[in-house]
């Protein structure tokens, strides 16, 4: 099947982008949370690689869990870390609690991105895989990065952000831009609806009838080559931080980018904060 | 399941609460007790991080009395599994978290902790 040109989205002027995500992420994630988690269990080989090089001990939060499969990581040292999984809908969560299996009840809570629920730097570590681009506003998105930056240890707290890339591969069901969008779209990224067709037997309430299956509609921000690192650096700069390596400075707090990529369809940056 | 792992990390952010706003203070809880794989040298990482005496107030108060009110300087067996279970082992599956200073109330059920706010309320 050939790769599907998705639809295009903005958000009005007038529209407040809260009531956009709701009406057009968290609800919509509600309604298929169960057929959208069947689909999801494959650990991506970055963030599985990132977990497992944590040392034992560490604490960590997983800001938009989904189904949570990354709290049961590192896969080869079950229970050396922790990771506490945080999602907007609830019906996520309900599966997330057992991700990896019902013997174990993973943490979860119940909470928004762009809210700070937790103690300043209480965490070793964060992640956040494919939520930030949920996101309607590039505001907004870096808001999130700063929730991450805040909420991990100011001397060593490390970041692993993964979003949706315009870039897909060519196993990727979807298509973003035409050619003749591109130059645009390179710079800003892009905003589009994705759909999702529920599987009937995993509907919230399975029918036997014939009619077509229902079609849900997710929006989405397609980020552009070098977007995630720049938004990465804007959100460090909004908390006042220096961005880059520690061995420039005498004294201070700051952000340094350890990597910065794309892999299979999605863009990733890696963050440490450190403190002189 | 807020287990007193993450009560020890949450703390209250409606706007301008800024002081005193940690720990949460449990109300009218229903408990679990789920036993969970020790694992000494995850108890052992984590030791310096927490809030001692919040974890220790919290969980007398869930009527757990096993851990001193100073941290031990020799990390035995006996001590490494008495903090085990109060942080992992102990599920608060209903009730409510309170903020000391705003009073706002964060819910728990079927263990799942609402820490959303209402629009006028988030910093």
């Amino acid at each position: 099947m050939a790769p599907r040109k998705l639809e295009s989205v903005s958000l009005e002027p007038s529209e407040d982008p809260a009531t956009f995500e709701s009406k057009n992420v968290h609800q919509i994630y509600d309604a298929i949370a169960t057929h959208f988690s069947s689909t999801r269990y494959k650990p991506w080989p970055i963030i599985a690689t990132f977990l497992q090089n944590l040392p034992t001990g560490w604490v960590g939060f997983d800001s938009g869990t989904g189904n949570g499969k990354y709290l049961p990581l590192p896969a080869d040292r079950p229970g050396a870390i922790w990771t506490i999984g945080m999602d907007r809908s609830r019906n996520l969560l309900e599966i997330a609690r057992h991700a990896g299996g019902d013997d174990v009840v993973r943490e979860v809570v119940w909470g928004n991105v762009l809210e700070n629920a937790w103690r300043p730097g209480a965490f070793d570590y964060a992640i956040s895989i494919a939520t930030i681009h949920h996101l309607a506003t590039y505001e907004r998105r870096k808001l999130a990065v700063q929730r991450l930056i805040q909420a991990v240890d100011p001397n060593h707290g490390r970041i692993l952000i993964y979003v949706w890339a315009i870039e897909q591969d060519e196993l990727s069901k979807r298509k973003v831009v035409d050619q003749d969008e591109a130059v645009v779209a390179d710079e800003k990224g892009k905003d589009v609806m994705v759909p999702w067709v529920l599987s009937k037997n995993l509907a919230a309430k399975p029918s036997e009838d014939s009619s077509p299956p229902e079609v849900f509609n997710r929006y989405y921000h397609m980020f552009a080559k070098g977007e995630l690192g720049t938004l990465a650096k804007d959100a460090a700069v909004a908390l006042g931080l220096s961005v880059g390596d520690p061995s420039a400075e005498e004294v201070g707090q700051g952000v340094e980018v350890v990597q910065d990529g794309w892999e299979r369809s999605n863009y990733y940056v890696e963050l440490r904060r450190w403190s002189k | 399941m807020v287990r007193l792992i993450t009560h020890n990390l949450l703390a209250c952010h409606v706007k301008n609460c800024n002081a005193n706003n940690f720990p949460l203070e449990f109300q009218n809880v229903q408990l679990e007790i789920r036993e969970a794989e020790f694992n000494p040298e995850f108890v052992k990482g984590f030791l310096p991080k927490i809030e001692w005496k919040a974890l220790v107030d919290t969980a007398r108060q869930l009527g757990d009395t096993s851990l001193p009110n100073e941290q031990p300087e020799m990390l035995d067996d006996d001590f490494l599994k008495n903090l085990h279970h109060v942080l992992l082992e102990i599920h608060v599956e209903e009730g409510s978290m309170v903020c000391p200073n705003c009073k706002h109330e964060y819910p728990i059920s079927s263990g799942i902790p609402n820490m959303l706010l209402a629009e006028h309320e988030i910093a």
